[in-house]
């Protein structure tokens, strides 16, 4: 098997097997380039976005600012069961913890008032957008659990796929000499336009 | 028909290198924060300062935040897309200017007219996750929405490039089997990841 061939192929099935993610980040990006457009569709629908499912007392002990916050939600997360999903922890305030659960079906928002001690819980309404770019913007080795890092490593995948992609197309382009014109006529057209982005943007 | 597909799959993707490039180094970035950015929490954007001067004008009476903030950018021949930065008060306005390489911070304080002009200090993670991350049509500045539509382009583009693919596979006979395994591989192990993630 010669060099071409093997790039023609490496080409084809790593695009084949990463189909997926490359069409998932694709119409993921149009809630995030059109935001303005989903949140004034979704609100003209009337129907409040968040549920309450909990108010009442909760003890997380004493809160320090130097502490480790992601430690400090885990009581929380264990209590509803909810310690499959990731979680961040957040300080909203001096006296408010808020604690996000997020799997790509559903969030959950919990607030803690630390002086209170007091918790409250609030389920998101599913959206799509909201599960295409909850899919987008989840990454990270943080997590350690196999599959989230397995999620993580498919990222670096199609990220590394990307680079071997424009390489191995400009590769293949430059072997057909009769599309060298207008290939460099696009390549020469995409780094002008991106440049004067970069340049003046 | 499929010459067609195979040329657009072609030319769309070394007009577009450029973009994809970026967005595939910037994915990287953010999926190895702590790599590029050290333990959480994350530290601000560090600036320094450019230049400091008296407003030479006058504001005008009543002006909201957001007009001295179009009329700074207009004195300091900065204007672009820009956003000013909460609480907003008349006394002390601070405006965020957007810049792929160089982003700049201006703060203006009405008592005593003064003007600082802070440079964020380039660091390559950050500029390509604002690369990443930066939109367009929300400001009221034409090469904003020239962006904003390169930015649709590549969307299309990219869900274009993985159909055209399926179908340029499919034209291949000998490549049936293998792509098919391909394809299956990647489409159960996305289907698993996204129920149980």
């Amino acid at each position: 098997m010669k060099f071409p061939h093997i790039n023609r192929r490496t080409h084809l099935y790593l695009g084949l097997f990463l189909t997926p993610w490359v069409l998932m980040y694709g119409v993921s990006s149009i809630p995030f380039a059109h935001n303005d457009y989903f949140e004034e569709r979704d609100k003209a629908l009337g129907v409040p976005l968040w549920t309450k499912t909990f108010d009442g007392p909760f003890d997380l002990g004493p809160v320090t600012e130097s502490g480790s916050l992601k430690q400090l939600g885990e009581p929380v997360v264990r209590q509803f069961k909810l310690e499959d999903s990731s979680y961040g922890v957040y300080r909203q305030g001096p006296n408010q913890i808020n604690i996000y659960v997020h799997t790509f079906w559903k969030s959950t928002q919990f607030k803690y008032f630390i002086d209170e001690k007091r918790l409250t819980a609030e389920d998101r309404r599913f959206r799509w957008e909201h599960f295409l770019t909850g899919m987008h913007a989840r990454g990270g080795f943080e997590d350690g659990r196999f599959l989230h890092t397995l999620w993580a490593v498919l990222i670096d995948a199609v990220c590394l796929a990307f680079l071997a992609w424009i390489a191995s197309g400009i590769y293949m382009w430059w072997s057909l000499p009769g599309l060298r014109k207008w290939g460099w006529v696009a390549v020469l057209a995409g780094i002008g336009s991106f440049s004067i982005f970069l340049y003046r943007l | 028909m499929s010459l067609l597909l195979r040329r657009i799959h072609l030319y769309l993707a070394l007009f577009l290198a450029p973009w994809i490039l970026m967005y595939a180094v910037s994915t990287f970035v953010m999926n190895h924060r702590r790599l590029f950015h050290g333990p959480p929490p994350e530290p601000p954007p560090q600036y320094e300062v450019e230049r400091e001067l008296v407003y030479p004008g006058e504001m005008p009476e009543g002006a909201t935040p957001q007009q001295v903030a179009l009329q700074l950018l207009a004195t300091l021949d900065l204007d672009g897309a820009h956003a000013v930065a909460r609480p907003f008060t008349a006394e002390r306005v601070v405006v965020n200017r957007q810049d792929a390489i160089s982003p700049r911070r201006i703060t203006y304080t009405a008592a005593d007219k003064k003007v600082r002009v802070e440079k964020m200090i380039f660091s390559g993670a950050g500029f390509f996750e604002r690369m990443h991350r930066r939109r367009g049509y929300q400001h009221n500045y034409v090469l904003d929405d020239l962006w904003a539509i390169s930015v649709d382009v590549t969307i299309v583009a990219l869900i274009l490039l993985a159909l055209s693919g399926i179908w340029m596979w499919w034209e291949l006979w000998v490549t049936r089997r293998l792509g098919a395994l391909a394809l299956g591989a990647g489409i159960g192990l996305f289907c698993l990841l996204a129920a149980v993630l």
